[in-house]
C-alpha cells in the first residue's frame, strides 16, 4: 500500500482530532445554528455559533455530527481557528479553505494548522468531506436569524 | 483445504473482462463493488460495437433491411430475457431503463390507479430507495398505508412478523429478493404464496439475485419482478420488468409516445399490444441487445455454476474477515459451504470510518463501496451511519480476497497504532 500518499492525507493532527476532538458540543448561548449534510455519503454536521453582542465577531464555534476522519477533523480545526475572528475575517477564511481544496492557496503562519488539510486536494472525491463544515459555517454566518430552515447540502 | 484439479471459475473467465487487466494506484485492480455495478465481458462490448457498426437503425419502424435486422436483434434479446427468468411468454417482458424505472412503471400504472385510502402496501426495512420512494409517492397520492417487515435477530426477513402484517387490507407486497446491504436471501416463494392467500399482488426486486442465482418467475409465482442489466454484465440504461400477462394487459400505459400506440387520432388513441404498450419512444436498442449478449454469456457459463462458485468465495471471504476482531459484519452468516447468503459483506471496522477505509483500500487498488448503499432507512434501523461493503462476482478470485483482507488489516492498523 502506498502509505506515503496516505500519510499526506491522514496527517497525525487529522487522526488525533478525529479521535479526540476539542470542539465537539454546543455553544452557550446558541446565536446561530446550522445543519449540514452530505446526502451521497450520509455525513452530517450540526454547527452552533456564539457571537459577540454586536453580532460581528465569533466567540465560539462547536460541532456535533457523524462522519469520516477528514470531515470531523476539518470541523474541529475550523472551530479552533474561528474563535475570536470577526465575521468578515471568517468568511474570508472559508473562501481561502475552498481555494486550498482546489490546490490554489494556503493559510498564513497564524493558521498553519489548517494547512494539514492540504493533502485532501490530492483526493478529489474527498474534498466534499473536508468542505462540508465550512459550507455549513458560511450558511450559519450569513443567516440573519439564529435558526435558519433546512440544511446545507454539500452536493 | 480440499485439493482440486479443476480451475476456479474466475481463472477461466478473467480474460473476458478487459477492465480487470489494469492497475489502480500502481496495484492490480481488485474490483469488489459488484453490487453497485458489474464489469462487462468482451462479448457484450462486441455486441454493442457490432450493432452500431453493422445493424444500427430504429426498431419497429422501417421496412428496410437495417431496420429489420435491428428489430430482430432487439426482440431476440427479449426472448433471451424471457427464457432467463422462465417467463411464460415474451410479452411478459417489458424493457425499462433500470429496475427503478420498472418499479415506477408498476407504481404509476397500477398503484396510482388501483389503490385507495386505507389499502396497505407491505415493504421491508431493508428495501433499496428504489423500492421505497415510488410507494411513498403512491401512499401520498392515494392514501394507502405503508407497512414494514423488520429483521430477526440474525438480521434477516422476519417471516412471522410478515404474516402478522398480512390482512384483507393488504393489496401489495413489494420486497427485495437479495438485500444489497445485508446479503440475506428472502424466501420470495413463501412470501408470495402468503400474500396471494389475501389476494395481494407481489413485486420482487431481483437486482441482486438475477446476476447471481437462477431465477424462475413461474416457480416464485410473483406478479411482477424487476432487475437492472448493468449489475449482470449488461450495459447501463437497460433493465426489465416481468409481469403476469393478464395483469400487464389490465394495466393502463405508463409513458405515452411513439411505439406504444395502435391508432392515433388528434384527441385519443388506442395502444399497442404487449410488450410495446409500455415502451414509449425509441428504446435503448443497443443496450437491450447488450443485455441479450450478457444473458448469453452468463447462460453459457451456467447460473448454477456461478452460484456455486460464489458460495466458495463467500465462505472464504467470511473466514478471512473473521481474522480481524474490529470487523462487524451485518446480515446473516453463511452456511459452512458458503451458501445461504449473497457473496457480499457490509461491515464496519472499529474506528475506521467507511469512507476513510475506502480511500485507504483504493490506494491498494481495491474498490469497495462506502456509505449507505441506497438503504438509508436500513442503516438507521441498524443504528449505524454508514458501512463499507465488499461485493463479489464470479470473476473475483480468492487471491483478490487475500489482497483485500491484507489492505483492510493495514488500514485498521494504520488508524489503530496512533491511539493504541
Amino acid at each position: 500500500m502506498s502509505l506515503d500518499n496516505l500519510r499526506d492525507l491522514y496527517q497525525q493532527v487529522i487522526l488525533e482530532r478525529y479521535k479526540k476532538p476539542r470542539y465537539r458540543g454546543k455553544t452557550d448561548p446558541v446565536d446561530r445554528y446550522q445543519k449540514g449534510h452530505n446526502p451521497s455519503c450520509g455525513d452530517t454536521i450540526e454547527l452552533t455559533v456564539h457571537l459577540n453582542e454586536a453580532g460581528d465577531r465569533i466567540e465560539d464555534v462547536r460541532f456535533e455530527g457523524e462522519g469520516c476522519a477528514i470531515a470531523m477533523a476539518s470541523a474541529d480545526l475550523m472551530a479552533e481557528a474561528m474563535r475570536g475572528r470577526s465575521v468578515e475575517e471568517a468568511l474570508g477564511m472559508i473562501q481561502r479553505f475552498q481555494n486550498m481544496m482546489q490546490g490554489k492557496d494556503e493559510f498564513p503562519h497564524e493558521f498553519r494548522k489548517l494547512n494539514v488539510m492540504q493533502g485532501v486536494s490530492q483526493f478529489p472525491v474527498r474534498i466534499k468531506c473536508a468542505t462540508l463544515t465550512w459550507h455549513t459555517l458560511r450558511a450559519a454566518l450569513e443567516a440573519a436569524t439564529p435558526q435558519p430552515a433546512g440544511f446545507v447540502s454539500n452536493e | 483445504m480440499a485439493f482440486t484439479t479443476a480451475k476456479p471459475l474466475a481463472h477461466l473467465v478473467r480474460a473476458d473482462f478487459p477492465i480487470l487487466q489494469q492497475q489502480i494506484n500502481g496495484k492490480p485492480l481488485v474490483y469488489l463493488d459488484n453490487a453497485a455495478t458489474s464489469q462487462k465481458p468482451t462479448a457484450v462490448l462486441e455486441a454493442l460495437r457490432s450493432y452500431y457498426e453493422l445493424d444500427n437503425a430504429n426498431v419497429h419502424r422501417g421496412v428496410h433491411t437495417l431496420s429489420s435486422r435491428a428489430t430482430d436483434a432487439y426482440e431476440g434479446a427479449r426472448d433471451k430475457v424471457a427464457a432467463f427468468v422462465n417467463a411464460a411468454s415474451r410479452q411478459e417482458i417489458i424493457y425499462t431503463r433500470n429496475a427503478s424505472e420498472a418499479i415506477n412503471l408498476v407504481a404509476y400504472a397500477w398503484g396510482m390507479n388501483t389503490l385507495q385510502a386505507g389499502d396497505e402496501i407491505i415493504l421491508t426495512v431493508m428495501e433499496h430507495h428504489s423500492n421505497l420512494i415510488p410507494w411513498q409517492f403512491v401512499a401520498q397520492r392515494t392514501g394507502a398505508v405503508l407497512k414494514f417487515v423488520e429483521l430477526t435477530e440474525t438480521e434477516e426477513f422476519d417471516f412471522e412478523q410478515y404474516l402478522s402484517l398480512l390482512s384483507d387490507k393488504t393489496k401489495l407486497v413489494s420486497v427485495v429478493h437479495v438485500s444489497n446491504t445485508l446479503g440475506c436471501i428472502n424466501p420470495v416463494k413463501e412470501i408470495t404464496a402468503a400474500a396471494h392467500r389475501y389476494g395481494a399482488r407481489v413485486l420482487i426486486d431481483a437486482c441482486q439475485s438475477a446476476p447471481h442465482i437462477p431465477l424462475d418467475v413461474q416457480d416464485i409465482d410473483c406478479d411482477w419482478l424487476v432487475a437492472s442489466g448493468h449489475k449482470m454484465c449488461a450495459p447501463t440504461g437497460i433493465g426489465f420488468l416481468y409481469g403476469k400477462l393478464a395483469l400487464l394487459r389490465a394495466m393502463p400505459p405508463f409513458l405515452g409516445g411513439g411505439e406504444m400506440i395502435a391508432d392515433v387520432f388528434l384527441d385519443q388513441a388506442t395502444y399497442a399490444d404487449l410488450p410495446h404498450k409500455f415502451e414509449a419512444g425509441t428504446p435503448a436498442i443497443a443496450e437491450a441487445i447488450g443485455l441479450g449478449a450478457a444473458i448469453d454469456y452468463l447462460s453459457a457459463i451456467g447460473m448454477d455454476k456461478i452460484a456455486n462458485y460464489e458460495h466458495e468465495l463467500t465462505a472464504y471471504l467470511f473466514e478471512r474477515l473473521a481474522e480481524i476482531p474490529e470487523v462487524r459484519i451485518y446480515g446473516p452468516r453463511p452456511k459452512a459451504d458458503g451458501s445461504g447468503r449473497a457473496a457480499l459483506a457490509s461491515f464496519t471496522a472499529g474506528d475506521v470510518h467507511p469512507h476513510d477505509l475506502s480511500t485507504i483500500l483504493d490506494q491498494a487498488g481495491v474498490a469497495i463501496r462506502a456509505g449507505h448503499h441506497c438503504t438509508q432507512p436500513l442503516h438507521r434501523y441498524l443504528k449505524v451511519q454508514s458501512t463499507a461493503r465488499a461485493s463479489l462476482y464470479f470473476y473475483n478470485t480468492r487471491e483478490e480476497i487475500d489482497v483485500f483482507i491484507q489492505a483492510l488489516k493495514e488500514a485498521v492498523e494504520f488508524f489503530g497504532t496512533l491511539f493504541g
